[in-house]
């Protein structure tokens, strides 16, 4: 398993934004769901080392990711988007690929093929060498995803990816997922569920800092069976009925 | 038959040619900091760091010489009194993460965000080190600040980022670079009964307090996380 978390917990002041979370993932797209405010993007930096968790344990590609020998070696397989993306404007979209890939400790000889195939993954080798700041923000979202994937991560975390995105961008990257899922354990956290059910084989259901469903995108469709939840799409309300009968 | 061009991956070809054609040639001040960090990744962010950018260049250039010359209309050394505040300030301003559009992401690479942050601190030092000594020479006004205070300081951060570099720890530097300040600089200051002076020199004391103040405000301020983000 490429994560494994056990009763995590995370806490700002006196707000418990993460709440006893159980979790394992191994390769594969997993994708987490839940309203704003449930607790997922809290879950993903703590997954993506940028904030320690409160309580409980966590553990990422086998190791532990506390110390810093450990913490180190994750992160150097490890690719994150976060839910906004910050960029340097004067960077052109090859240049700010080109600087994660160093500071993700990338051997310099592999950078230059690493930053191509990532930059035309995500379609954006016509704009290669434009500025950050010529470019739209769905542009931007996928300048951010190739920094993500540059380094070929066997850990991929994503929060909210397709923000941004237009249908047949959004189209293209879950294909992108699925083809990354491969290999590598993927983490999308969204609020779409289309995304969803789309590119995830399994899902995990966030509301107030836990999880309260977690099985493959079907078993959620399946939980609105017999229940009046609202949603245009099955998936929406397998989801709705999950929310109501927890909150319940 | 033998392979013709209907065999070629053409989508290789290119990316082989991408590779080629996008890829940034480091430069000089580059390649050397490569050599001396052992850290391509540390040496990017050193030479893309604000400080090497002309505008920060201009901003820094620009608030020394003000300094200077409030000092020679009034004076009262108003450099040494702000030039700390102003560092830290300025380096929380460049470098925090309500400031830094890359906080988050910095927060996740291998390459610690605090080796980052010692290099750019250096950077900072050793520039204003630079227009100090410059400044010098066309006046001896600003000697005591650039000796007393921008070469200790540019000294100390070389100190603990060569002691994170050997270590790999950039707690290991900054420890470093603490107790070297401490040992060559406090204690000088001390035993020549200068130490205190802002405190009990009468003239010193508010300036400093409403910069010390100010100074306070601007970095919680400045390194505030954003809204969402907790």
């Amino acid at each position: 398993m490429n994560v494994e978390i056990s009763g995590l917990t995370r806490r700002f002041g006196r707000t418990w934004a993460v709440s006893g979370v159980d979790l394992a993932a191994g390769p594969g797209v997993f994708g987490l769901l839940g309203p704003n405010g449930a607790g997922k993007t809290s879950l993903l930096r703590m997954m993506a080392t940028v904030i320690p968790p409160s309580g409980g344990t966590l553990r990422l590609l086998g190791r532990d990711p506390g110390g810093y020998g450990p913490r180190r070696e994750i992160r150097r397989r490890l690719g994150y988007l976060p839910q906004s993306l910050g960029y340097y404007p004067g960077f052109t979209v090859t240049e700010f690929v080109e600087y994660f890939a160093l500071l993700k400790d990338m051997p310099p000889a592999a950078v230059p093929a690493a930053v191509a195939a990532a930059v035309e993954r995500v379609e954006l080798g016509g704009r290669a060498r434009a500025k950050l700041r010529t470019l739209s923000g769905g542009m931007l979202r996928r300048v951010g995803i190739a920094q993500a994937i540059v380094n070929e991560p066997e850990l991929l975390l994503l929060d909210e990816p397709t923000a941004g995105l237009d249908p047949e961008q959004r189209v293209a990257f879950r294909a992108l997922l699925r083809d990354l899922g491969q290999h590598a354990t993927v983490v999308v956290s969204t609020h779409l569920v289309e995304d969803v059910g789309a590119a995830c084989g399994q899902v995990a259901l966030m509301d107030q800092g836990k999880i309260v469903f977690q099985g493959t995108p079907a078993e959620l469709t399946a939980r609105a069976d017999g229940t009046t939840a609202s949603g245009d799409a099955p998936l929406e309300r397998g989801y709705s009925a999950v929310l109501a009968q927890s909150r319940g | 038959m033998s392979g013709g061009p209907q065999d070629v991956d053409l989508s290789r070809v290119w990316l082989g040619v991408a590779a080629q054609v996008w890829r940034r040639e480091p430069g000089r001040a580059e390649r050397l900091a490569r050599w001396l960090l052992r850290s391509p990744g540390l040496a990017r962010a050193l030479v893309t760091t604000p400080s090497l950018l002309l505008g920060w260049v201009i901003a820094t250039a620009v608030v020394l010489g003000a300094g200077m010359v409030a000092t020679w209309g009034t004076g009262t050394p108003f450099v040494p009194l702000i030039a700390p505040a102003l560092a830290a300030a300025g380096i929380a301003y460049a470098y925090g993460p309500g400031i830094d559009p890359a906080w988050e992401l910095s927060r996740s690479l291998a390459v610690s965000d605090r080796m980052v942050l010692l290099v750019r601190g250096l950077a900072v030092f050793g520039l204003n080190a630079a227009l100090g000594l410059a400044a010098c020479a066309a006046s001896g006004a600003v000697a005591a600040v650039t000796f007393g205070w921008l070469l200790p300081m540019t000294a100390a951060c070389a100190l603990a980022l060569a002691v994170a570099t050997v270590a790999r720890s950039a707690n290991a530097g900054v420890a470093a670079g603490l107790a070297g300040w401490a040992i060559t600089v406090l204690a000088g200051r001390a035993s020549a009964g200068q130490f205190t002076a802002v405190l009990t020199d009468s003239a010193l004391v508010l300036p400093y307090l409403a910069s010390t103040a100010f100074c306070g405000i601007v970095i919680v301020a400045a390194t505030r996380l954003p809204k969402g983000t907790s």
